[in-house]
């Protein structure tokens, strides 16, 4: 007579019992083995960091354009040279730092344009760039003075002409440290809602060794270019553009009606081909 | 098949189901966060929350979807089966975990509502290399909600077996959603095939498995019957049907369970009112036809459940001439009591 086997009953038949251990043993390794190939073969996470909940304060000179950004200046390097970083700005969340600097503003009576201030915020950094998250929830004003700055330190503009490059449109929070991945499909919706916020958008450029340069994104006349951007975030684009660097960041004013095009992903990455130079 | 509803008693079965669920799924993450961290010393805490989460759910909603083929190809897996619903009910768990990470690491602390967010953010809805994958995710995640919320025997007995049938059916199109959710999402943006591979391999053997198990099913239902008499078919001899099992035959459209019990045969409408269990696969237990799936007991005389459960099943004639059973394939209204057949 074969065993029958009842749920409600307390104990399962020796047949059952000893057939489903084995399946109980044959599965285990089975997810054990699943896990460790998913959990080894992802794509190699940003080296980006965000120091989350350790403010630090910098001093520098503050500018509204291109973007709302600090320009810290570290002495000189070995040719006599002023060494500097200029720092994005950034805020809370989901959001740009504009609000926050005009709130600041508008409180004090004061222009930060062009001033050298001291910020406090959080640091967040990748490949050589930084950016500082400010919160309206914190003193970010924490030393101003209304001095005009001397002319060596406004920022050094230089002209790269036009520029037709390919890559990724990203938010510069999430990339540069906040989120792993900030880049890609998956991450295209929280890129898309940051740069909404006000979040300054970046086109990353990679060649095929994963080296990659960064250009910030204005639009034409140098106002923000956040809300024509958002079809094209996350997804492989060719952005043609005037390009100008400012002082360690590379800017691209780009005509919002036809300076950004979808491309196709096979167009995008050719093995082999460089799709674009790194500029160090 | 309860007739007021307690506080489920948690026999030892289910304790020791609910501790290799638990195991097995502490297990996982342990390795998949261990080789994360290990392979990728730059991971952060959210992003192994949110990935860890959403493959474990993916591998539970793998297993729960074989149980249903692998129970009626083999018997022996129907301990799996009867507690089925407590891994659904860890898998919206854990898929609750992901998209609730999900959902405040992508789309809080923005301009807008998350959920507005969520639909809004990504409108590429006409292209299907750009369309919003978390959508697809958050739809699936709303069945599998009103599956876990439903599980309890009190929702099947007031929405009644249909509905209640019908909405956990829902498991499926929710299956596709996920695939299409991770197709359209991070199989995008991760380069190494395996992830395709392993995704491919578990939806294969799904389809392979509920092949098997519906190609047996249509076999059986379109079994021919040569002899028929008076209404009556011929479906087997005497000595076919052991004591206290049971049989099914599908006559007409019609499947009916026939099963011998104390020297006499009965029919009743194979479809237990539970969930659709095949009684004839049952056996009579304590003088009653017992569910193979749930246990549910119907009474062999009459297809009711013993007082004070009131699940009813159809009834049939049965009769036996010479050494061969005969079965009058139209059904009497359930739970209409019939004498059997002596033999």
């Amino acid at each position: 007579m074969q065993e029958f086997y009842i749920g409600w009953m307390d104990k399962a038949p020796r047949t059952f019992a000893q057939f489903v251990k084995k399946y109980l043993l044959l599965i285990l390794p089975v997810i054990i083995v699943i896990a460790v190939l998913l959990g080894a073969l992802q794509k190699k996470f940003s080296k980006g960091n965000f120091e989350f909940g350790q403010p630090t304060t910098v001093t520098g000179i503050y500018f509204n354009h291109p973007v709302p950004l600090i320009k810290v200046i570290n002495g000189k390097d070995i040719f006599g040279n002023i060494s500097y970083i200029t720092i994005p700005l950034v805020g809370y969340g989901k959001h740009g730092a504009d609000g926050i600097i005009s709130d600041i503003e508008k409180e004090k009576n004061i222009s930060l344009d062009q001033k050298e201030v001291s910020l406090k915020g959080t640091l967040l950094y990748n490949d050589g760039k930084t950016i500082m998250q400010v919160d309206k929830n914190d003193t970010v004003l924490v030393h101003y003075s209304g001095k005009q700055i001397a002319s060596e330190l406004l920022p050094q503009k230089k002209d790269l002409g036009t520029l037709s490059i390919k890559g990724e449109i990203v938010d510069s929070k999430c990339y540069f440290g906040v989120m792993k991945p900030g880049e890609g499909k998956p991450h295209r919706d929280c890129a898309i809602r940051c740069i909404l916020g006000g979040i300054p958008p970046v086109l990353v450029v990679k060649n095929e060794k994963g080296e990659a340069n960064y250009y910030l994104l204005v639009d034409a006349d140098g106002a923000k270019i956040n809300q024509s951007v958002q079809p094209f975030v996350a997804t492989p684009v060719t952005v043609n553009a005037n390009a100008i660097q400012y002082d360690d960041w590379i800017v691209l004013y780009v005509n919002k009606n036809a300076g950004i095009r979808e491309i196709s992903r096979s167009a995008f990455y050719q093995p082999g081909n460089a799709v674009a130079c790194v500029m160090r | 098949m309860s007739a007021s509803y307690q506080a489920v008693g948690w026999n030892k079965q289910k304790k020791k189901y609910d501790w290799i669920i638990f195991s097995f799924c502490v297990v996982y993450l342990i390795v998949f966060i261990g080789v994360t961290a290990y392979v990728n010393p730059d991971y952060t805490f959210e992003t192994v929350l949110v990935r860890s989460t959403s493959t474990l759910a993916l591998l539970l909603l793998h297993v729960i979807l074989s149980i249903g083929p692998l129970a009626r190809i083999n018997k022996k897996f129907l301990p799996l089966l009867y507690n089925r619903r407590h891994l659904g009910v860890t898998m919206f768990t854990v898929a609750l975990v992901h998209a609730s990470f999900g959902i405040f690491q992508f789309h809080a602390l923005g301009n807008v509502n998350p959920l507005v967010s969520l639909f809004m953010s990504n409108t590429n809805y006409g292209s299907l290399a750009d369309f919003p994958f978390q959508a697809l995710g958050f739809f699936a995640l709303i069945i599998f909600f009103l599956m876990a919320i439903t599980s309890h025997d009190f929702w099947l007995h007031n929405l009644g077996p249909k509905v209640w049938k019908t909405l956990h059916m829902m498991v499926y199109p929710a299956y596709f959603l996920i695939i299409m959710h991770v197709m359209l999402g991070v199989i995008q943006y991760e380069t190494n095939p395996v992830f395709v591979l392993i995704l491919g391999v578990g939806s294969s053997t799904l389809i392979v498995l509920h092949l098997i198990a519906g190609t047996r099913e249509v076999k059986k239902d379109n079994e021919e019957f040569g002899l028929k008499q008076d209404g009556f078919v011929m479906v087997c001899g005497v000595n076919d049907i052991e004591d206290n099992r049971a049989k099914m035959f599908c006559i007409d459209k019609e499947r009916i369970a026939v099963f011998k019990f104390e020297r006499k045969l009965f029919a009743v409408n194979n479809v237990c009112k539970h969930q659709n269990g095949p009684l004839g696969e049952g056996k009579i237990v304590d003088g009653c036809l017992t569910c193979p799936w749930h246990g549910y007991q119907y009474l062999p005389q009459n297809g009711q459940s013993p007082p004070p459960f009131k699940e009813k099943v159809s009834t049939y004639d049965v009769k036996v001439q010479g050494q061969n059973v005969w079965v009058n394939p139209k059904p009497y209204p359930e739970g209409t009591e019939r004498k059997g057949a002596n033999f």
